[in-house]
């Protein structure tokens, strides 16, 4: 692709998450996330294979009639009320509708069945832009609208939990593994958030760190599957060291900082006197371990039959640029101890 | 809720529904998308007028640029799978399953 | 004018079922052509000519030029029209669908005029729409800028989309 045609479009897609964050009028906020959705079209499409085309199909179908809804969902709450802000959803119908329209955006369960499909035919840069950057958008909305409907919400976040858990079970695909991950991770989130936004905030941030360190990993070693995995130590030795480590963080294991927002989150639900869901989280997450346990075992402890020249790649010089990686992989394993400094950042947002 | 109000809700649910359920053509799902977006620009009009708003009515002109864009990216998108897959079917849309 | 507004929501809804129960292409359009010229209508008789006019050059002028063109990329050689018992089925059955929602929402129809007072008739020199589209020059400028550059960015989105690298034609058949 050409590099101004590039520069544009990443500019449209900073552009569009910026005017979301920045609107209070539902009309300025659907005009932000449809400029996402539009931006990231040719991005997800620039090898133009089939599998590319036929993902950026589904994800444009999907985007656009999710946002028309939202847009519709809003004038039928200016219809009824009046108002056209962000935080003025008093009607319970646009409530539901918005919310809903939101989790579809977002690929929360039951409306998730979209996202492996469509994250299994990118390639992994473009997969990381996708789980990380498109989901703040609506994720911003669905803070600031605060629904008032604990059953769906909490609803919302228990089945996300179990079928991102469940759904990556049996998959060798690694981008669909993530995508299953990353509902999982989304219903987390949903679920404290109607009693604090900033754990939230802090749950997504976590997020984003880690997924963006497992892609970017997955990039270095140019793997999508699990047999790929295999080889990955006569790739990058180290890198293959450091990885099972922000996989399990992925899965929320103590020492490391993915355990952060788990830890916090379970407080929280135990304070709301919430056991029951508190429980059936932590259970949930056992599903995802499995399968970055998988990841993990094919990853360390596997070695796949090779011939002598197959094992030397480690000796080449990469010619990707590695320091994102490094950045994301140390704070997605070491950022447990400062876990009071994350809270303060993140707590200020709202 | 008015008549009017109900009048254009339905219809939204109906074009809504229309694009959820069908699965043949990508042309045709495309139109029902174009639909919802008509009667967004009808929902909008309409509460500018009925409430003698004279300032929301560039609301639904920067609506309708919008839904321009959406369409043309649509169709582009059309183009794009008629190259890589032959057809406009939603059924051949099937390479990512599993 | 009460009575026509009234014929033209029937159409409003009648039309979307048309297009919503997917008949082939070609027949979906002109479902979409019809309803884009009712609501032209119900705008009108509640007082926004100019949003009409501007719906009526949009709609009918540019996207169906181009839904035509695209109708003729997808055709197919035995149409499927209204005729054809899956798409009537669906048809009616979304008819009847909204007739009977239509039932616990009635209540509410007849407490209020749903005419508009049309206080926008003497309002100045022009009706109040267009003085407030043209707003959109003024004290929307940064509004307007921002629909100048999404129609920008969608030139490239649509020129990278539809860009055939080593594939040339555009259909093999």
């Amino acid at each position: 692709m050409n590099p101004y045609v590039l520069s544009i479009l990443l500019m449209g897609l900073g552009l569009g998450t910026t005017v979301t964050f920045a609107s209070s009028h539902w009309l300025l906020a659907w005009m932000g996330l449809e400029m996402n959705t539009l931006a990231i079209l040719p991005l997800m499409a620039q090898h133009h294979h089939p599998r590319a085309v036929e993902a950026t199909t589904k994800y444009f179908l999907i985007q656009s009639a999710a946002a028309a809804t939202i847009l519709f969902a809003s004038s039928t709450n200016a219809w009824l009320s009046g108002q056209w802000d962000i935080q003025h959803i008093t009607h319970p119908l646009p409530t539901v509708m918005i919310t809903l329209a939101l989790s579809l955006k977002l690929g929360l369960a039951p409306l998730h069945a979209w996202l492996p499909e469509v994250i299994q035919g990118l390639d992994l840069t473009t997969g990381l832009i996708l789980s990380t950057w498109q989901k703040l958008a609506p994720f911003a909305l669905l803070v600031q609208i605060f629904p008032d409907t604990p059953l769906l919400i909490t609803s919302l976040g228990l089945i996300s939990m179990v079928a991102g858990g469940w759904g990556g079970l049996n998959h060798t695909q690694l981008r669909k593994i993530l995508a299953y991950s990353s509902v999982a991770h989304l219903g987390w989130m949903m679920v404290v958030m109607q009693f604090s936004t900033s754990l939230t905030a802090l749950a997504l941030l976590m997020y984003v760190i880690m997924t963006a360190s497992a892609f970017l990993t997955f990039k270095l070693l140019k793997s999508t599957s699990m047999n790929n995995l295999a080889m990955s130590w006569a790739k990058a030795p180290s890198i293959t060291a450091l990885m099972p480590l922000v996989l399990l963080s992925l899965g929320g294991l103590p020492p490391l900082s993915g355990f952060l927002p788990k830890w916090l989150i379970i407080q929280e639900l135990t304070k709301q006197e919430l056991g029951l869901v508190a429980t059936f989280a932590a259970l949930s997450a056992l599903l995802s371990l499995f399968f970055y346990l998988r990841m993990c075992y094919c990853l360390t402890f596997t070695s796949s039959p090779n011939n002598l020249v197959g094992t030397t790649p480690w000796r080449l010089e990469t010619k990707q640029v590695s320091l994102p990686l490094a950045i994301s992989t140390s704070l997605s394993i070491l950022l447990l101890p400062i876990s009071p400094a994350v809270l303060s950042l993140t707590l200020p947002l709202f | 809720m008015t008549l009017t109000h109900y009048a254009f809700s339905s219809s939204y649910f109906m074009s809504f529904l229309g694009l959820i359920f069908y699965r043949k053509h990508l042309l045709s799902a495309l139109l029902c998308l174009e639909a919802m977006m008509l009667i967004l620009f009808i929902s909008l009009c309409l509460w500018g007028l009925i409430l003698a708003s004279t300032v929301f009515s560039a609301g639904p002109m920067i609506l309708l640029a919008f839904s321009a864009c959406e369409a043309s990216a649509g169709l582009a998108l059309l183009v794009a799978m008629a190259r890589t897959h032959g057809t406009d079917r939603l059924k051949n849309l099937s390479l990512l399953q599993c | 004018m009460v009575y026509m507004t009234y014929l033209l929501l029937i159409g409003l809804v009648l039309g979307l079922a048309a297009v919503a129960s997917n008949p082939s292409p070609y027949f979906a359009a002109l479902g979409l052509v019809t309803v884009a010229g009712m609501s032209c209508g119900i705008l009108v008789g509640y007082g926004g000519s100019f949003l009409s006019l501007i719906l009526f050059l949009i709609y009918l002028g540019g996207m169906l030029v181009v839904f035509a063109y695209s109708a003729a990329l997808a055709s197919e050689p035995y149409p499927e029209g209204w005729g054809s018992w899956p798409v009537s089925t669906l048809m009616l059955v979304y008819v009847l669908l909204v007739v009977c929602v239509s039932v616990f929402f009635s209540g509410g129809w007849f407490e209020g005029s749903w005419v508009t007072v049309d206080e926008f008739s003497e309002f100045t020199l022009f009706r109040g729409d267009s003085g407030g589209v043209a707003l959109m020059y003024s004290s929307g400028g940064g509004v307007l800028m921002l629909g100048g550059w999404v129609l920008l960015l969608t030139l490239f989105v649509v020129l990278e989309l539809t860009r055939g690298l080593s594939r040339g034609t555009l259909r093999a058949v």
